[in-house]
């Protein structure tokens, strides 16, 4: 080995070996990984690190039609609310699952965050920090990434079904940007060799002595990442039935719903059960600045469904201690009812909520006021949420990266954990 | 005598003050008395002969008088989505988000006395906050609550003779009642997830139109519409327009590459729908703020698309046809109720105009009395429109 180069630019042993039993058994036998989803895998998984799978309500869900109803105001809308398991605890009547969660889960009821558009929207909460001209900040997937990864695993460690958010890994670099999947969670067609395993293997190996050979006096980034993906793209080819889900999905489809968003968030049970320590599910559609009630009719419930039933299964599976469940989109819709029947983008006071890996089931943190407009009891910033996602993951929010020469906390400075919302 | 609503010059006769909650359900009763219903369940009764009442102080969109409703409907929960006047007018059928229909006989008298806010506040009351002023309304109860909906109920229709009713829901739930006894004849089920968005019936209340679609589960999980005839005795699919419309469309596909062949048809929702008066042919409402609303017209007997009536800029909300059939009153998102020609889709009258920035209030639906004397509009922005015709 050159002393140059470190031992993640070389052809692992492991790969080296899983590549040999593939071409071996002429492509039957694969590189499976923990994938097989029997107790054994579950407890491997317990005890290696924390996962998070957030689910993204891209455009915006409504409060008032979720979480926080104003019932007899003039901001109420149309739906009513219903009683939940937790005594006092109301939510909307298009969560009757959820509702019976409401002990599993922690709603923060006072949102107030700094981005009322979508794009910067989508940075924000995705990264904990406002768009900015000097700095790409990194996802919480790539941070996630990074600290509960596994280098050489045979599955990305950052993947996202059917979402937004285009931060990527920002200055963490390549080796931590999400791996995007198409809305039926199926994996893109460019990810399917279309060639012998044996050639491709044959190729493989050309590959890496030309790259050994040229890199052996070129020590650089770029050729370094160039041979990451490959190596990655080749391994993934090993893992491809994570994501052959239709004969599981077929048990499950009561549990989740029968649903495309169903179908996604039983694939990152699946994903999570193989090890991916962050995956990302995103519904879309929750931007009603007209028609708001019907939109989001037809929207939440196979949305709170699923979600429910993803509470479920990962519970029943022993996994949720483990497992972070993130439900945020990018804002909060206004409390006035435009002359479209709509509600428009909100950021004063809105709600997300988080479940799993310590954070306090039956809890609702915060309050807004008499009609929504303004938070009434404990704000929390978009940094405050992060400083608390990663402090339940078990990663201190104040660790610093540095962009350039510029140290950068996972959350922004000032940010504070909201320690009542962790066990 | 026969009115040719085509060629009257209607005038604003009354701006019947309903604030609060959006009005979303007009329908005229017997000896000039008009009802409408709003998004808090609230039904209020007016009579056209009432003394009118002084416009509210510094209203600009007061143009004709108001007067003090005569009666209040309680009961509704939820949202009034649609009303319906038996033939004689003495008999109201309300339809609920609150899952219920209500029947309300309106010969019988009033039980109590409500307290409801009607006129909208003047901004000098407003500023100065002011309590919204109230006015004390006489109160009646239903006669009946036709429970069998476990959803929004969202359509409903009478049938001309007045014995049918039929309704539909967010369940994708039909039922036909008698309603007379208010029972039941006949149940059925659309496609799944479907909301039932516009129901009809013939005459006689042999025929139903039913139109079902529903908003997105997700930008790629998107249920099948259908606009379809059933026999509304037994139950039974008769003729499905959609098919007719698109051969290869499969109703059972329910998919996004579908929705792309559907949609251009029935955009966001099929949201009215009404037999002319001989029942040879069915206008079907065109919602949906992404598109100008149209009316499709269809022949009963064959399905087939007889021509496209009426625009309204961001969609229709209600349709009806005018007594002797010749003409179409539609109302949409454009603020105005506007009176289309059948035979040649040429529009006669337009009542109201657009106003507003970009986006307009609505009329969420119309009525004509049954003289055709006056036609009404909801209006979100709080009020009953009220034209009267020259028909005597």
């Amino acid at each position: 080995m050159h002393p140059q180069c470190p031992t993640h630019e070389h052809l692992s042993r492991r790969a080296m070996i899983k590549g040999t039993l593939a071409t071996a058994s002429g492509g039957l036998v694969m590189n499976w990984g923990g994938l097989t989803s029997a107790a054994g895998p579950v407890e491997e998984v317990k005890k290696r690190k924390k996962h998070c799978i957030l689910l993204w309500m891209n455009g915006g869900a409504s409060q008032f039609e979720t979480f926080d109803m104003k019932p007899g105001r003039s901001t109420g809308g149309l739906f009513r609310p219903i009683s939940t398991n937790v005594a006092g605890t109301q939510v909307c009547e298009l969560m009757p699952k959820m509702a019976q969660k409401m002990d599993r889960i922690a709603v923060i009821r006072s949102m107030r965050t700094s981005e009322i558009d979508h794009p910067g929207g989508i940075y924000l909460m995705h990264t904990g920090y406002r768009p900015s001209a000097t700095v790409r900040f990194p996802e919480v997937g790539a941070i996630v990434a990074k600290y509960h990864g596994t280098e050489q695993s045979d599955l990305p460690n950052f993947i996202k079904v059917s979402t937004q958010g285009d931060a990527g890994a920002g200055f963490l670099g390549p080796t931590y940007q999400p791996f995007g999947i198409g809305h039926r969670g199926d994996l893109p067609q460019f990810s399917t060799s279309q060639i012998k395993s044996d050639v491709e293997l044959r190729r493989h190996n050309l590959r890496s002595f030309v790259e050994s050979e040229f890199t052996r006096e070129r020590a650089n980034d770029p050729a370094r990442m160039h041979r990451e993906a490959y190596e990655s793209a080749r391994r993934l080819q090993g893992a491809q039935q994570a994501f052959k889900i239709d004969a599981e999905w077929e048990k499950h489809r009561e549990l989740y719903g029968d649903s495309a968003f169903g179908r996604r968030c039983m694939l990152a049970r699946r994903l999570v059960e193989s090890g991916v320590p962050f995956i990302e599910v995103g519904q879309s559609s929750y931007d009603s600045h007209a028609d708001n009630f019907s939109w989001h009719k037809g929207l939440v419930p196979p949305m709170e469904h699923a979600w429910a039933g993803l509470l479920t299964d990962l519970e029943q599976r022993g996994l949720l201690d483990d497992t972070l469940v993130v439900w945020t989109g990018e804002i909060g819709r206004t409390p006035r009812i435009n002359n479209r029947a709509g509600r428009d983008h909100y950021v004063r006071n809105w709600s997300t909520a988080l479940a799993g890996c310590g954070v306090k089931g039956g809890l609702v943190y915060g309050e807004s006021d008499a009609d929504g407009f303004d938070v009434k009891r404990d704000p929390v910033t978009e940094g405050d949420f992060f400083a608390t996602i990663y402090q339940a993951l078990g990663v201190d929010p104040t660790i610093e990266n540095m962009a350039g020469s510029r140290p950068v906390p996972l959350a922004p400075f000032g940010a504070k954990v909201v320690e009542s919302l962790l066990g | 005598m026969a009115v040719d609503l085509g060629k009257q010059k209607p005038k604003l006769h009354r701006q019947l003050a309903m604030a609060g909650p959006w009005p979303m359900a007009v329908a005229f009763l017997a000896d000039g008395k008009l009802a409408a219903g709003d998004q808090d369940g609230r039904i209020l009764i007016w009579d056209m002969a009432a003394a009118p009442s002084s416009p509210v102080a510094g209203s600009k969109s007061q143009s004709a008088p108001s007067s003090t409703p005569i009666r209040m409907l309680v009961g509704h929960t939820n949202g009034v989505s649609r009303l319906c006047a038996s033939p004689d007018g003495r008999r109201l059928y309300s339809a609920s988000l609150d899952h219920s229909i209500r029947v309300w006989n309106l010969d019988s008298a009033t039980t109590g006395e409500a307290e409801t806010i009607v006129e909208p506040q003047s901004e000098q009351d407003k500023k100065a906050k002011k309590p919204e002023p109230t006015v004390k309304v006489p109160t009646q109860e239903a006669e009946k609550v036709l429970a069998g909906h476990g959803d929004w109920v969202s359509a409903l229709a009478l049938s001309a003779d007045g014995k049918r009713l039929i309704s539909g829901d967010y369940g994708a739930r039909v039922i036909v009642w008698d309603a007379a006894t208010g029972a039941e004849v006949v149940r059925w089920s659309g496609l799944p997830w479907n909301w039932i968005f516009a129901v009809a019936l013939t005459s006689d209340g042999g025929t139903a139109l039913v139109s079902e679609s529903r908003y997105k589960r997700d930008d790629f999980d998107v249920p099948a519409a259908a606009v379809r005839l059933w026999d509304a005795t037994t139950g039974k699919e008769k003729l499905d327009l959609l098919k007719v419309q698109f051969p290869k469309y499969d109703p059972q596909a329910a998919s996004y590459e579908a929705s792309q062949t559907w949609r251009k048809y029935v955009s966001h929702g099929i949201i009215a729908a009404a037999f002319s008066p001989d029942d040879k042919t069915v206008a079907l409402a065109v919602a949906g703020e992404n598109d100008k609303g149209t009316a499709h017209l269809h022949d009963v007997a064959t399905g087939k698309l007889l021509r496209d009536l009426g625009s309204h800029q961001y969609g229709m909300t209600d349709v009806a046809f005018s007594a002797d059939g010749r003409y179409v009153l539609t109302t949409g998102r454009d603020t105005c109720l506007r009176v289309t020609n059948v035979a040649d889709g040429k529009e006669a009258l337009q009542l109201g105009a657009p106003r507003g920035g970009q986006f307009k209030d609505w009329f969420s639906a119309c009525a004509r009395s049954a003289d055709e004397r006056y036609l009404a509009a909801a209006d979100i922005a709080g009020w009953v429109q009220v034209w009267a015709t020259d028909a005597k």
